[in-house]
């Protein structure tokens, strides 16, 4: 009777088991797989003023150009992505470069305030518009 | 002699006819044999899981499984919800899958239980048994989704705010696993263009100088459904499946050997639902398009209609019956209306006919196999009376 019972419960044991595995398994693929929307925002915010002109990548893909107010979306997949961003003065001539990786994890779609970036600043990173 | 011959000629009569209509078809369309290949290739592996997922039913007495329709629901519940948490690529496709298994474990087992209450009418249950569940489906994509059921993707959802839209893009898994391995045949100058185009990247480019045009297989793909293949063999070979094939032979005999009849028959239709699931998902991953309320629809009826052309009967079906029904049928599909056209000026024509053949295979398969059956049950009791036909 008692092994009988025990075999019962290592059964569900095991079940349990797989069946955890499986949730994992799923939120793994969730977090790995998920596609982002990064919004690349070019506009003034709070005591930083918006860039005469920044070049942007994003996981070194396609360059864009953004001038003072503009704005731009690129779409990567998986928690984290690499930004590498040229910032250029009213010559046209290269002022500093900025290379980041950011962690998005969980979060669906962000907007990456740029002026905010480039001074330095942690909190660059501000909700994406709907 | 004669008797022998009519048997192989019954036995093979739908292959037969397919065989002979294409024969005559394929030319008429003026197709070249590389466009052929090709085609033929990105339908062999966008329908031949489906198709494989039928054969463990039939391994088990229980026909042609119309009710397949429910996985394939089961792998399109899936595909909507990663498209709304916006999951891509492979951990897409297998997200979807893991979603969608459940729900096809919990109609199989719903649809066994039910066919085990209609034993010997099984294929006409379990067809009416997708309708009922295409209504449940409906309602919840229709009404739930959006509503109870959190959907927030907008491009989801209709502008009523809830209920899903008729087409969703599949743009985020579209041919991912056909593409995974990217594998092309072609001869030296085509491959020059080819490298030309797309530049040198991580693909397989095999060259064959005899070789006229240029083709991509869908090599992972494949992959996956040679390795079906091989679960079906070693399948059979266990213990749960020669139960099945005791099964399908004679309920009855299986019963009285002490195999749970039930529980196996339960089985051998959840296997069947989840493998479902799974081939719809691969289906539509190659189809790049979700048609939300219909897609699942003709996934029943096209797969079973390939799988009889193919040869198979309702008792009886293999592995080489799935791929000469695919090969077979999508060689109608893709010929058919250029034939039409070409023939009449029409090339609806060649569709309707396509259509019509499709469907009217499914009865002449039925109706070869009602008759053959009794052919063999007036055999067998002309042979209890001493092959005279009972009289004294």
């Amino acid at each position: 009777m008692f092994v009988a019972f025990l075999k019962f419960l290592m059964r569900w044991f095991q079940r349990l088991i797989v069946l955890a595995a499986l949730i994992a398994l799923g939120v793994w693929l969730f977090y790995i797989g998920r596609e982002h929307q990064i919004f690349l925002d070019n506009k003034t915010s709070g005591n930083f003023k918006a860039l005469e002109q920044i070049n942007v990548s994003v996981n070194g893909g396609e360059i864009s150009e953004l001038m003072q107010r503009e704005r731009d979306v690129k779409k990567v997949v998986g928690p984290k992505f690499e930004i590498r961003a040229e910032i250029f003065d009213e010559d046209g001539e290269i002022v500093s470069t900025i290379s980041k990786e950011i962690k998005i994890c969980f979060s669906k779609d962000i907007m990456i305030n740029l002026p905010t970036l480039a001074a330095g600043e942690e909190n660059f990173i501000v909700p994406a518009p709907k | 002699m004669v008797r022998k011959f009519f048997d192989i000629i019954a036995n093979n009569a739908v292959p037969a006819v397919f065989i002979l209509i294409s024969a005559f078809a394929i030319p008429l369309s003026g197709f070249s044999a590389s466009y052929l290949v090709q085609e033929l290739l990105t339908r062999i592996g966008r329908n031949s899981f489906l198709i494989l997922s039928l054969l463990i039913p039939i391994m088990a007495g229980m026909g042609l499984n119309f009710g397949m329709v429910l996985g394939a629901m089961a792998g399109q519940i899936g595909l909507l919800f990663i498209c709304d948490w916006g999951i891509v690529g492979i951990p897409g496709m297998v997200l979807a899958c893991l979603i969608g298994t459940p729900i096809a474990i919990i109609l199989g087992i719903f649809c066994g239980h039910i066919l085990n209450r209609a034993k010997g009418r099984e294929m006409v249950t379990s067809y009416i048994l997708g309708f009922f569940i295409n209504g449940v489906y409906q309602m919840t994509v229709l009404y739930l989704m959006g509503w109870i059921i959190p959907i927030t993707n907008p491009n989801l959802l209709l502008s009523r705010g809830y209920g899903v839209r008729n087409a969703v893009s599949l743009s985020g898994i579209r041919a991912v696993l056909d593409n995974l391995i990217p594998t092309v045949i072609t001869n030296p100058e085509g491959a020059k263009q080819f490298l030309n185009v797309n530049g040198a990247g991580s693909f397989f480019l095999i060259q064959l100088p005899f070789f006229d045009g240029t083709i991509r297989i869908p090599l992972a793909t494949f992959i996956i459904i040679a390795l079906f293949c091989v679960f079906i063999v070693w399948f059979r070979k266990t213990k749960l499946g020669q139960d099945m094939r005791a099964i399908g032979q004679s309920q009855s005999v299986a019963d009285s050997a002490g195999i749970p009849v039930n529980r196996t028959r339960i089985i051998a239709i959840v296997i069947s639902t989840v493998l479902a699931c799974y081939g719809q998902i691969i289906y539509l991953q190659n189809m790049g398009t979700l048609n939300t309320y219909n897609s699942h629809d003709q996934a029943g009826m096209f797969s079973i209609a390939a799988l009889l052309i193919g040869g198979a009967s309702v008792s009886k079906a293999s592995i080489t019956n799935v791929f000469v029904g695919v090969i077979l049928f999508h060689l109608m599909f893709i010929v058919a209306p250029m034939a039409g056209k070409n023939l009449i000026g029409e090339a609806q024509i060649g569709e309707y006919f396509r259509v019509f053949v499709s469907y009217g295979i499914i009865a002449i398969a039925l109706v070869l196999h009602a008759w053959k059956r009794n052919r063999e049950r007036e055999a067998a009791r002309r042979s209890l009376r001493g092959g005279n036909g009972g009289k004294a």
